[in-house]
């Protein structure tokens, strides 16, 4: 029973983290059509803003936490403006391989100047620290996890339905030169979907460092690969289909792991992957896909 | 069979790229170092790379990024078909199925490959052409990485990311000239058969080729398993000359520098396809060149591959920025030279 | 108030209006008449800058050649679109709200909102419905308010009663009539060409990307039947 229990809360809160990672692909998604795989990247400029902060300015993990987040927001907004805008209202293939430009030339930025090996950072590991609630052993950084990701869903409703910025973005989403139409500026538009998207990527190195507590230059491929798989099962575009799909990989994940047996246990991304596969044969574009308005509409 | 203009235009642009190809070979054979030739041949092997992703994405519009999976699978198969069984025994001792028990000539054993890796594309084809879009180059993503992790997983079959050594190195240059040779008469045959015709205009309007009945997933198909066929090829020269093959090389990096290769040149056109592997394969000897040459001096191996991956990525996003049809846009090399149509 | 000269509006390679002039005088209500494929939605496109086009456009003298789509908002353009495009995904309100969003005083934009219901009680009760729920003609009086909404200098409607019941058509006719008498600058583009001429001060008879003749009310409606001619309709 405890098991039980506690594998669900490992369920949860993978799902969590993988569902704040999607949710910062999804977003700009929904705006520009943009799969933008270098939000991996943008993580791990966060994880060496870490680095830096622990090494050069202070040792207080709340300031380093701070740092990170808005290097990550930051470096989000600014690719935005030197590598997307170009291709901005080019076809979504168009976006995808400048994307992976982005994250092969950033990657190979980090290991031409700063250092192709893992480099440790240890102030965060205060965040993971053994709890019991209910009898169960759990990590404080399972809850934190939690927390996190319910803030931040419960922050993203409120901006979205409430603040005439995010009522545009909604907008945006379905018929861009509409909004352009009504005055709102484009620029402003892609710049917060890339700022929030960048603000998500930092609040996620921050869960990820505080687990694996080192940073190397393919620190944000892993990252990327689920949050791509998340949104592609929950239905890319579609936020809520982001947390879905978040969740659900999360699920998947642990389940593979608690059921496969030991020796298969180095085919666990081979059987994700394969169930991604399935989900996307019986819904080709994802579970909780936006609908689209083919042909005319009068 | 009476040939339309196009296909008569294509006969010629198939010549001329054919001539191209043998050139750069002979003129490697005589003057290339060792060094010089194993990159030659390596950038053949990523020509029919290119070449394989150019039937299927230049046609379909659809961006595969699998390619390198199937080149592996290729490989593979091939590999562990013509191994001598002494040297079976050795590399895998603990092969199933009586793996390490059979070798067969190089011939029959790149049949063998040619035929997995045909079935194998068109079982998974048939899930991947029916999406669209984003999904459907999610899901090429979703084979690569099961099929890399099955070649990791698997080491009494395929050793992971140790190398599988023993094979026969029976290719030299000259055989992979000329199979990049048939391998363009192929592709440009296809872009001209009425099946490419179709499939080229179907990306550019599906509804509207779909009314005029034709069969969209069908033509993919097609495609997507000559695409297949054409990456075993890859696979199949890859493994007969260097004699040792490893999983690693069949995974993103590989991916990503055939992708650059195909995007710059300009996915549209076979020409595309030949000028970009030419044209990058050359450019990044040049980098590596002055990485390791006098410029930079006591800069340790590791960090100096970044600049050329720097290069790689900044050619894809300055393509993509500034002429996202590549170099060669929809003008085959025959086009070039002759008035236009 | 909008002065355009010898404006040419191409898509692609295809060239669609081919060096039209046209006039709106401040509190005027001007009509763009014409045949499908007379360059009618091409010129409005020009206008806001989504087509591509060159010539003249001036609004209150100032030259919008050169300036984006949002400044051209921004400066007191708004536009009602073909095909409407209210944001299917949003409320009604939300729809209303967007239509204000480049309004500083976000209290007088609720206060605006708030208005319009009233005008239409339809939309009111419907406030936090999507967008995409509501009929045509409902959604025709949304594209109209959402236009609104941003305080224009001059309305921008394209083909306001495409797709109607003749008894909605009705109504937004007599929206348009209102909103005239209220004094509002309006470029309307129409196939229902009586009923266009009715609410307009001057007309223009577009054709294959030319203006075919221009007038007033009076001398345009008496030639009656060459319009019916022209346009097919009448």
């Amino acid at each position: 029973m405890e098991y039980v229990a506690q594998q669900i809360i490992n369920a949860l809160s993978f799902g969590a983290e993988y569902a704040l990672l999607a949710l910062g692909l999804a977003i700009v998604f929904s705006v520009m059509g943009l799969v933008n795989f270098a939000h991996g990247e943008v993580i791990a400029v966060g994880g060496y803003t870490m680095v830096a902060f622990a090494a050069l300015v202070t040792a207080n993990p709340w300031i380093i936490v701070i740092g990170a987040i808005a290097a990550a927001t930051l470096t989000s907004v600014a690719l935005e403006r030197v590598a997307f805008r170009p291709v901005r209202y080019a076809d979504p293939t168009t976006g995808l391989l400048t994307a992976f430009g982005v994250s092969i030339v950033l990657q190979n930025l980090f290991l031409l100047f700063i250092s192709p090996r893992p480099i440790a950072v240890t102030s965060l590991y205060f965040l993971d620290a053994p709890v019991t609630v209910f009898g169960i052993q759990i990590s404080s950084l399972q809850i934190f996890e939690s927390i996190t990701i319910l803030v931040v869903i419960m922050g993203l409703v409120l901006f979205l339905q409430k603040t005439t910025a995010g009522l545009a973005m909604r907008a945006a989403s379905l018929d861009f030169e509409m909004v352009r139409l009504t005055g709102i500026r484009a620029n402003r538009v892609f710049a917060l979907a890339f700022l929030i998207s960048g603000l998500l990527a930092g609040l996620a190195c921050i869960f990820i460092m505080a687990r694996r507590g080192s940073v190397d230059p393919h620190f944000g491929f892993n990252p990327v690969l689920k949050a791509f798989v998340a949104c592609v099962v929950g239905g890319f575009g579609s936020l809520p289909g982001a947390v879905l799909g978040g969740f659900l990989l999360g699920a998947i994940e642990v389940g593979m792991l608690v059921m496969l047996p030991q020796e298969y246990g180095g085919l666990k991304d081979a059987f994700v992957f394969g169930i991604i596969a399935l989900v996307l044969i019986w819904r080709p574009d994802g579970i909780l896909s936006p609908a689209k308005e083919k042909g005319d509409k009068l | 069979m009476t040939l339309t203009r196009s296909q008569k235009r294509g006969i010629l642009g198939a010549c001329m790229l054919a001539a191209i190809l043998i050139a750069i070979g002979v003129l490697a054979t005589y003057f290339a170092s060792r060094y010089q030739l194993r990159l030659i041949y390596s950038a053949y092997v990523n020509l029919i790379v290119v070449l394989g992703l150019q039937v299927f994405m230049g046609n379909s519009r659809l961006t595969n990024l699998s390619h390198s999976a199937f080149m592996g699978i290729g490989a593979y198969a091939a590999a562990i078909c013509v191994t001598p069984i002494a040297m079976k025994q050795i590399a895998l001792p603990d092969a199933p199925w009586g793996l390490n028990a059979f070798a067969l000539d190089p011939v029959t054993s790149a049949v063998i490959a040619l035929v997995i890796t045909g079935a194998v594309a068109c079982l998974v084809g048939i899930f991947i052409v029916r999406m669209t879009g984003t999904g459907a180059t999610i899901a090429t993503l979703a084979i690569l990485v099961i099929v890399h992790s099955i070649f990791l997983y698997r080491t009494d079959i395929f050793k992971g990311n140790q190398a599988f050594f023993g094979i026969p190195q029976v290719f030299s240059l000259t055989s992979i000239v000329i199979l990049a040779v048939v391998v363009v008469f192929v592709v440009r045959g296809f872009r001209e058969s009425p099946w490419g015709v179709m499939l080229r205009a179907s990306a550019d309007d599906e509804t509207g080729s779909a009314a005029m009945g034709v069969n969209v997933v069908r033509l993919r198909l097609i495609a997507w398993v000559l695409s297949g066929l054409i990456l075993a090829c890859a696979g199949i020269a890859y493994a007969y000359f260097l004699g040792t093959i490893s999983a690693r090389p069949f995974y993103f990096n590989h991916v990503f520098l055939t992708l650059a290769m195909l995007i710059f040149g300009g996915m549209r056109t076979v020409t595309g396809a030949v000028l970009g592997t030419f044209a990058i394969s050359f450019g990044l000897e040049v980098i590596r060149w002055l990485e390791t040459g006098p410029v930079i001096i006591g800069v340790n191996l590791p960090e100096v591959l970044g600049l050329s991956g720097v290069m790689l990525g900044l050619v894809i996003i300055l393509t993509m920025a500034l002429r996202p049809v590549g170099v060669m846009g929809d003008r085959e090399i025959e086009e070039l030279v002759l008035k236009k149509k | 108030m909008l002065d355009i000269q010898n404006l040419r509006v191409s898509h692609g390679p295809i060239e669609a209006v081919h060096g039209i002039s046209l006039q709106v005088g401040a509190g005027q209500c001007v009509v763009l008449l014409g045949p499908n494929g007379a360059g009618k939605t091409s010129t409005i496109s020009a206008i806001c800058g989504v087509a591509q086009a060159t010539g003249v456009i001036r609004l209150e003298g100032d030259d919008l050649t050169r300036v984006s789509v949002e400044d051209r908002i921004q400066r007191g353009i708004a536009v009602s679109p073909e095909g409407r495009r209210i944001f299917s995904n949003l409320s009604v309100e939300a729809n209303l709200r967007i239509g204000g969003g480049i309004r500083a005083n976000k209290g007088a934009v609720q206060d605006d909102i708030d208005r319009w219901f009233e005008t239409f009680p339809i939309l009111g009760e419907r406030r936090n419905q999507p967008g995409g729920t509501l009929s045509g003609g409902e959604q025709q009086m949304l594209a109209i308010a959402r236009a609104l909404m941003s305080k224009p200098k001059i309305l921008l409607l394209d083909e306001p009663s495409l797709g109607l019941a003749p008894r909605i058509v009705a109504q937004v006719f007599e929206l348009i009539a209102q909103l005239r008498a209220d004094g509002m600058t309006i470029l309307l583009v129409e196939q229902n060409a009586r009923q266009a001429l009715r609410i307009s001060d001057y007309a223009y008879l577009l054709n294959n990307g030319q203006v075919q003749a221009e007038g007033t009310n009076e001398t345009l409606g008496g030639s009656e039947n060459m319009m019916a001619n022209l346009t097919g309709l009448g």
